[in-house]
């Protein structure tokens, strides 16, 4: 752990600088500066990115009836998606 | 009308004007830009994402408010700019946006992530994964057994 001011900088290894540029209430703004290979994203990216690799292995038309039981069907999401029509575009028939 | 050859559904049709755009892409696929929500009336509540770019690329997803009823969407300034909802600074679900979360199977159990639904503007159909901020929904949101068996 280590304690830092605003305007405060700490050094990792001699290529990555982090620079706490303003705190908040809740909120703290960080400065990053880092060779252009390491990637800088927020945690929360990285957890996005690994479901979405996820999900992408999933098989729509086997998988769904498993899914479907474990679904509230609440008649007003229903009611919602009837009335915005984006999926207005039926898939055709499997076989 | 154009189609679209898909491996999970075979060719589909649908309207130029259907098409949902991220224009950043999604998390893990930044060159995925253009799909179509596909519904089958008995897969129901169920929403399909079909990419027009991979035809083997298909994300299961399900309105967030089917999983959690309470579900409450907060966007970051960034996220409701890249949708188009700069100037919307609470969007409602069914009103403004359609927020859709992404179910991964696992053998564990199929779970959602309801920490960065994918939220379409309905005017434009302009969307982004929306990952919230502050926010105490999990990525991996486990969809529980049913209580009974189904008849």
């Amino acid at each position: 752990m280590m304690s830092r001011r605003a305007g405060e900088t700490i050094l990792i290894g001699d290529r990555i600088e982090i620079v706490i540029a303003h705190i908040g209430r809740s909120r703290v703004k960080v400065g990053i500066r880092a060779p252009r290979d390491t990637p800088v994203i927020a945690r929360e990216l990285k957890l996005v990115r690994e479901e979405n690799r996820a999900a992408a292995g999933a098989r729509p038309v086997a998988d769904w009836g498993r899914l479907l039981a474990r679904l509230e069907s609440s008649p007003q999401v229903s009611a919602t998606l009837s009335d915005k029509g984006i999926a207005r575009q039926e898939a055709a028939p499997e076989n | 009308m154009p189609s679209f050859d898909t491996k999970n559904f075979g060719p589909i049709a649908f309207e130029t004007g259907d098409t949902i755009e991220f224009p950043r892409g999604l998390p893990g696929f930044e060159e995925r830009r253009r799909f179509v929500a596909i519904r089958q009336e008995r897969a129901r509540p169920l929403v399909f994402l079909q990419s027009l770019e991979d035809a083997g690329l298909c994300f299961i997803t399900a309105p967030v408010l089917s999983v959690d009823p309470r579900f409450h969407l907060k966007m970051s300034k960034e996220d409701r700019e890249a949708a188009g909802l700069g100037a919307v600074r609470r969007p409602r679900i069914g009103k403004d946006v359609w927020a859709l979360g992404v179910i991964a199977v696992r053998e564990t159990g199929p779970t959602v992530n309801l920490l960065a639904p994918l939220v379409i503007n309905l005017r434009s159909l302009r969307a982004v994964q929306a990952v919230m901020p502050d926010s105490s929904y999990s990525h991996r949101h486990a969809l529980p057994e049913p209580a009974e068996a189904v008849c």
